[in-house]
């Protein structure tokens, strides 16, 4: 647990980089800064491990000031990652790896466990790239070994100052994704410094919202969304926030149970009698197992001899989404098709439900339906 | 077209310049001898074919045969240069009397290499080097290439251990004069080495300093830039009268002086460092303030009763008698406590070293050790001389003229490359990397010798080759205060206009400063991490 209390920044000439910050990190959680550049994230970042020293206030880790220790002590027990990476280079990456631990005087043979272990863990072969050097690895490979090194000797506390900051987008969201299911196996507390909205939305358990050193909102990725406090944070978080709520909800969660479905050999009334109950222009055929097959439409019905020759056919993927999708892939597959209602299917193609537009505004208006729908995420 | 130039200059010089010159005496002007003029013999013609041929085989298509015709065709010219004209030289030898004005004063005759032999040896060494050029550019290995240049220069040596070229007069007065150059040459090799390593010390420190402190930054830089800007024949004589002065002063008497003001320095430092640490970050500025008043009084003090009653009655209160054994007990306490710090931190440096990184101690180790056994030697032998209280400073070689002036010179002389060198280094680092290891738990020394030192190793070294080379042309001038080196051969053929004094002293200079920068570049790419080093 880290908590900020009251602290201050001020510089000599007078300016306040950070202005009363109040803030708890709690235990096991990532806590995401954010803000406009200049705003003080990355300040408050390194006043925790005292690269930078507290004018007024204090921080307080686990319940202890942590200018009770030296900055040296301190700073060996609090993972540490940057951008710019910041291997360094004279050293091999198992030597990278080891740095905090060596600091700390641990015994070879643990330190060489220790190292093999994270370096698979973050997915890199220790036996193929152990002994390379980091400029013979790639950008993404080497912030891996960056997020590696700060688990070094597995600190209850990390810091981590935009640590996917160096890399091409497709590469940063493989970065997040597999750091998140790190996390799930390590539960740290975490410090996390972005300036980039999404990240904050996607990796945060709660969002510290920071202008001019000042916290603006604090709030878990969903409230912050549904919820900005004032115009700064509603501009912040972007016009396209509710969008970005829908990423945070899960289908399973938002999904219809009775959607207009018909068995495939059904016949034209039975089909035209779901369509009247459900008042839908369109209706989703499954097989007698419930496996989504296709769809058939009003007019096809009216035209055609039998419900098989009305229908559509087309492969599920195609039309339908898994429940483990979020309701933003949901709208998507909404807005490519004629459909009213996104098609659910669960892992052996059987129809479970639906998402429709109206379901999706109804959710995005409620505040905080999605407080605990964080395992559902991909 | 490299080739084109060897061949050009070779041709030319044995066209139109002196191969030798003729002396009847070793005063008297001599008489040139062309290589046209030298009577008939078909083996000169061999020169003039093999100085033309390279015009010719420049145009040669096939590239791996153009570089081996090239490399053989280079160093023969180089050999027969040198070869040739000496067989020339013999003969002119013997019929010397006959070919000077009658009445002229014949005593050892002798035989000047001239002109033409040196633009043979650069034609040659051209033409070797575009073969070599061709030899890498076709993919012949290394090793292959380095044996092929190194091919005429192994003949040259050997004919000058066989005594073929003993007819130049430079031979002549190697031969009478070797062991004079020998203990030259090592005397040479010792002031730049020692200069070069106190100038690492001193370079370093200031190096770090101005990398650190931008306020010091600019004016050290400009005043290691000033040092090397001051004739070296001026420093010399800037430093003749204080070191004639320390050098009267009583060893014993400023050794007492020395020891106790760094014991007390030390002393200070660490009793201030170990009380700064311990202090929670608030009342730490007024506790430095307060440690400071303490520390600093007593030595105030000491200095003003110093200046007052003169240093020695102070120490002498100091070293009373009835002191001693407060003395002897601080003493001890503090010599144990420095032992078990610096072993402790050895132990913990030594298992936190990567294994293959540990022999790289091994030559500091080395060299520590001969350093040792070299003081133990010379303090041994000055102690069989005279009593220890009776030797001043100039017993150790402190005086106005000598080798102390020279080394003090020379070292400051190699300050600008390596201040500047490491002080490039350091600003060079991605301060990323630095911030990194911050953030990770390094202390500032451990941050320094693990991270800043390795990533600056190798322009720090360059730095160093740069000032050694630079070291072994200005040690030459340090003859003239008498410190001895190869300037002194240097300095007598300048006085007696002869060239083959001069080039007695020359050569062996530029062979060290070519030896040294070899043997330095090879250990800068021993001890580069291979993650760091230039591919």
């Amino acid at each position: 647990m880290i908590e900020f209390k009251e602290v201050i920044k001020e510089y000599p000439n007078g300016f306040r980089a950070v202005d009363g910050l109040t803030l708890t990190a709690r235990h096991g959680e990532i806590c995401v800064l954010i803000g406009p550049s200049g705003c003080g994230k990355t300040t408050a970042l390194r006043m925790v491990n005292r690269l930078i020293d507290v004018t007024r206030g204090e921080i307080l880790i686990d319940g202890q000031p942590n200018d009770e220790f030296e900055p040296e002590v301190l700073r060996r027990q609090i993972g540490y990652a940057i951008q710019q990476i910041g291997l360094l280079p004279h050293m091999t990456i198992r030597d990278n790896v080891a740095i905090v631990p060596r600091l700390l005087d641990w015994d070879e043979s643990r330190i060489r466990q220790r190292v093999d272990l994270l370096l698979d863990m973050v997915g890199i072969d220790p036996s193929i790239h152990g002994d390379k050097y980091p400029r013979q690895l790639s950008g993404g490979q080497q912030q891996r070994v960056g997020v590696a090194r700060a688990l070094g000797a597995d600190p209850p506390i990390m810091l981590m100052d935009e640590p996917f900051g160096a890399v091409d987008p497709i590469t940063r969201a493989i970065l997040q994704e597999e750091f998140l299911q790190i996390q799930q196996e390590v539960g740290k507390t975490i410090l996390f410094v972005t300036h980039d909205i999404d990240e904050a939305i996607y990796m945060g358990d709660r969002i510290a919202l920071l202008r001019a050193g000042r916290l603006v909102q604090y709030d878990s990725p969903d409230d912050l969304l549904a919820m900005p406090r004032d115009d700064f944070a509603r501009e912040f978080v972007g016009a396209d926030r509710s969008l970005k709520r829908l990423h945070l909800i899960s289908v399973k969660d938002s999904m219809m149970q009775s959607v207009p479905c018909c068995e495939h050999d059904a016949t034209l009334e039975e089909a035209r009698a779901c369509l009247e109950r459900h008042h839908s222009e369109s209706a989703f055929v499954v097989d007698a197992d419930g496996i989504l097959l296709g769809w058939v439409e009003k007019a096809a019905l009216e035209a055609s001899q039998s419900l098989s020759a009305a229908m559509q056919r087309a492969p599920a993927a195609s039309i339908a989404v898994p429940e483990d999708a979020t309701a933003r892939e949901a709208l998507s597959v909404l807005l490519s098709h004629s459909f009213d209602v996104t098609p659910v299917i669960d892992a052996d193609g059987v129809l479970t439900g639906g998402v429709s537009i109206q379901r999706l505004q109804d959710l995005v208006e409620v505040p905080g339906i999605h407080a605990a729908g964080r395992d559902g995420r991909p | 077209m490299i080739a084109l130039l060897g061949g050009c200059i070779a041709s030319f010089g044995f066209f139109f310049l002196p191969v030798i010159e003729l002396k009847p005496n070793r005063l008297a002007s001599g008489l040139p001898v062309t290589l046209l003029e030298i009577p008939g013999d078909w083996r000169y013609l061999l020169l003039f074919l093999l100085a033309l041929s390279p015009l010719l085989l420049a145009f040669l298509g096939v590239r791996n045969r153009r570089g081996w015709a090239l490399v053989a065709v280079g160093n023969l010219l180089a050999l027969l240069s040198l070869y040739l004209p000496a067989l020339a030289g013999g003969v002119y030898l013997q019929g010397a009397e006959a070919l000077f004005e009658a009445g002229t004063r014949i005593s050892n005759p002798r035989i000047l290499t001239s002109a033409a032999i040196a633009t043979g040896l650069a034609g040659g060494y051209i033409t070797l080097f575009a073969g070599l050029l061709d030899l890498e550019a076709s993919g012949v290995s290394r090793w292959a290439r380095g044996l092929a240049g190194a091919a005429g220069a192994l003949l040259i040596a050997l004919l000058l251990a066989g005594g073929a070229l003993d007819v130049y007069s430079i031979m002549v007065e190697y031969h009478a004069r070797g062991e004079a150059l020998a203990l030259r040459f090592l005397e040479h090799i010792v002031f730049v080495l020692v200069a070069l390593a106190a100038g690492l010390i001193v370079g370093i420190a200031l190096g770090l300093w101005a990398s650190r402190d931008a306020k010091a930054e600019d004016a050290i830089l400009y005043a290691v830039g000033i040092i090397q800007t001051i004739p070296s024949l001026a420093l010399f004589g800037i430093l003749l009268a204080p070191l004639a002065r320390l050098g009267d002063a009583n060893f014993l008497t400023l050794a007492r002086e020395w020891l106790l003001l760094a014991a007390l320095a030390i002393a200070a430092a660490l009793i201030l460092r170990r009380l700064y640490a311990r202090l929670p970050a608030r009342p730490r500025q007024f506790a430095m303030l307060a440690v400071f008043i303490l520390a600093l009084l007593p030595l105030a003090l000491a200095a003003v009763l110093s200046i007052a009653f003169g240093f020695e009655v102070v120490l002498t209160v100091l070293t009373l008698p009835q002191l001693a054994a407060l003395r002897e007990a601080t003493g001890l306490a503090l010599v144990l406590f420095l032992l078990l710090m610096a072993a402790g931190e050895r132990l913990r440096l030594e298992r936190r070293l990567p294994r293959y990184r540990q022999w790289r101690f091994l030559p500091l180790l080395l060299a520590a050790l001969g350093a040792l056994i070299l003081l133990a030697q010379a303090a041994g032998a000055l102690l069989r001389q005279r009593e220890l209280a009776e030797l001043t400073m100039r017993d150790f070689g402190v005086s106005g003229i000598g080798t102390a002036p020279a080394i003090i010179a020379l070292t400051l002389y190699s300050l600008l490359p390596l201040v500047r060198n490491t002080y490039a280094g350091l600003k060079n680092i991605d301060p990323a990397i630095i911030d990194s290891g911050r953030g990770m738990g390094f202390t500032a020394a451990q941050s320094f010798f693990r991270i800043e030192l390795p990533l600056a190793f190798p322009v720090i070294m360059a730095g160093v080759r740069n000032a050694a080379i630079s070291l072994v042309g200005i040690a030459a001038v340090a003859s003239i205060i008498g410190a001895g080196a190869l300037g002194d051969f240097i300095l007598l053929g300048v006085n007696s206009t002869s060239i083959d004094q001069i080039l007695l002293g020359a050569i062996p200079a530029v062979l060290l400063a070519v030896i040294l920068d070899a043997a330095l570049k090879l250990l800068e790419s021993l001890m580069t991490s291979p993650g760091i080093r230039q591919a």
